[in-house]
């Protein structure tokens, strides 16, 4: 009873607003707009016509590419950067400080780094003018405005390294170097001690900060929005294009595009818990 | 910690540094154009910077530009600082009896609670606000300020509890029962014993909670529908185009800002440990 009571504030909170949303979201898309006239339900017409359409399964396959390339990138170096920090060198607090700061400072002022840096007429396009390797800003390769997104995966790894950073380090802090040191003692190579020493020991922390980095890169707009190439967009530009569509019916086909992103998100949560419970299972954690 | 860390192998230095250079330097060029008169390519230095033509603007043009009204700088960074801070408390008074009760109860679905509270994080942005948008319409929330509160408590509530519960776990029953022991009353044991055990975690968790709010840009710019602006819709609003120019610069800089105060604050206050354990473990 106590405990009831102690969640309620919690549960009508989280479960008002974030329930709602995503309940009101899937009823919208299919079908249920009465503000609009539209009393349609169940009409899964809204989500025929999303999911008959090529430039839907494009903006799918975009927006996995950008997520997945961009996890991995941070992944790897987060977990590299936490391992390196974890040993004695001079500057070590200043340089722990400073690879911080990206995780401080909104998106939109990494946007704005990578348009300075990796534009045109940006800082590298002039350093290679100076170096007399281009003459003409459109010599330089076009990294942002482009549907490979070089420019919008550059932006979540350098968000998102030092968050996988700071959690990886966290897991490294919790296990004490002990056994690290045991293995290398015993004669194992640093590799060999990271393959099978370390990385097991890290797995819930990489896989926390998988999760939640993959899950806001997958919704994420700012990044696509003003770095990627256009159409085709990433599902949430496409979503919030559709929303703001003069023709009011386009709407409901964006709600059925962000009930869409919510079964990735889901189907990405399920299978990688499935694959982490079975490790659980096989390194006899459960 | 046992003995002394080993020393970092040279691999691992030029790592570090390369990043930390990655990471800080970016931020040079932008203090350099919001410092320029005329930056022309391919120039890698202001052909003329602001001082040699003070004559015609005693402060850089394009700070003269953010710190006037007109640049809406000063009121997006109040609303920032004052939604963060509405924000923050919010989060702290719905996630601290739920935290106590995730670490130190035992009750049936546990597990299923704390998944539900990490949910949030797990799901995008996007679909949240573009749905919520949709109910704040309907109630007339849409473009207000409460509006833009609540929806921000959908991606700060999961840390707070997440850092709160780790807050709770820290602080052993024992002492409570030490001092009731003693003869302390329900209320000496609250003020004089939970209070201040619990007021480091609780800041760092508020802290954490304006942090997350401050860097918020998609819930604020759908919620907020343009009559409310904070640091980072207003540098989304220079940046859009794909160019940037000197008052955009300035405004980044500026946006970096209420971070990088909550950075050093916080690096006395937060524990990094609660993210280790990973989901539903």
């Amino acid at each position: 009873m106590r405990t009831a009571l102690l969640l309620a504030p919690l549960v009508v909170v989280l479960g008002g607003l974030f329930g709602g949303a995503l309940a009101l979201a899937v009823a919208q898309s299919l079908g249920f707009a009465p503000w609009f006239g539209v009393r349609a339900f169940p009409d899964p017409s809204h989500f025929a016509a999303l999911w008959g359409s090529g430039a839907f399964w494009a903006s799918l396959g975009l927006t996995l590419g950008y997520a997945g390339a961009a996890t991995l990138g941070a992944l790897a170096l987060g977990t590299a950067l936490a391992l390196a920090l974890g040993r004695a060198f001079r500057g070590r607090g200043a340089a722990r400080a400073a690879l911080r700061v990206p995780l401080v400072v909104p998106y939109t002022v990494g946007i704005a780094l990578a348009v300075v840096m990796l534009g045109n007429g940006g800082v590298l396009a002039r350093a290679g003018a100076a170096l007399g390797l281009l003459a003409d800003p459109g010599d330089f390769p076009r990294i942002l405005h482009t549907h490979a997104g070089w420019g919008v995966i550059a932006v979540y790894v350098w968000k998102q390294a030092p968050f996988v950073m700071l959690v990886v380090g966290a897991g490294l802090a919790g296990m004490g170097r002990e056994t690290r040191e045991a293995a290398a003692t015993l004669g194992a190579g640093p590799w060999t001690t990271f393959r099978l020493v370390t990385l097991p020991q890290i797995v819930p922390a990489l896989t926390t900060a998988a999760l939640i980095s993959l899950a806001f890169n997958v919704g994420a707009f700012e990044a696509p929005f003003i770095l990627g190439g256009g159409h085709p967009d990433t599902l949430p530009v496409l979503a919030w294009r559709d929303f703001n569509d003069a023709d009011y019916t386009r709407q409901l086909r964006g709600m059925a595009a962000v009930v869409s992103l919510v079964i990735v998100a889901g189907a990405i949560l399920g299978v990688w818990l499935l694959l982490y419970r079975r490790w659980e299972r096989r390194v006899g954690r459960a | 910690m046992s003995a002394a860390a080993p020393r970092i192998s040279p691999a691992g230095r030029i790592l570090v540094w390369a990043a930390v250079g990655v990471v800080v330097g970016p931020f040079a060029p932008l203090v350099v154009q919001s410092l320029a008169f005329r930056w022309a390519w391919p120039d890698l230095l202001p052909g003329t910077w602001w001082w040699e033509r003070r004559g015609a603007s005693p402060v850089p043009l394009a700070w003269d530009y953010v710190l006037s009204p007109v640049s809406r700088v000063g009121e997006a960074t109040l609303n920032t600082v004052g939604i963060g801070l509405a924000v923050a408390l919010l989060a702290l008074l719905v996630s601290l009896p739920a935290a106590r009760v995730l670490a130190r109860g035992r009750f049936r679905g546990k597990a299923a609670a704390e998944l539900f509270v990490a949910l949030p994080l797990l799901v995008p942005e996007t679909a949240i606000g573009l749905a919520l948008l949709m109910i704040a319409i309907r109630m007339g929330l849409a473009g207000s300020y409460a509006g833009v509160v609540l929806v921000h408590l959908v991606p700060t509530i999961p840390y707070a509890v997440r850092m709160l519960t780790a807050v709770w776990q820290g602080l052993d029953g024992t002492f409570e029962e030490q001092a009731a022991v003693l003869g302390a009353t329900r209320a000496q044991v609250l003020r004089l014993v939970v209070l201040p055990m619990l007021l480091p975690g609780v800041l760092a968790a508020a802290l954490f909670a304006f942090l997350v709010s401050t860097n918020l840009f998609l819930l604020t710019f759908l919620l907020g529908q343009g009559s409310i602006v904070t640091l980072p819709t207003l540098l989304f609003a220079k940046v859009a185009g794909g160019a940037l120019d000197a008052t955009a610069a300035g405004i980044a800089l500026v946006a970096a800002l209420p971070g990088l105060f909550a950075l050093m604050a916080m690096d006395r206050l937060v524990r990094e440990d609660v993210f280790e354990r990973g989901f539903g473990g």
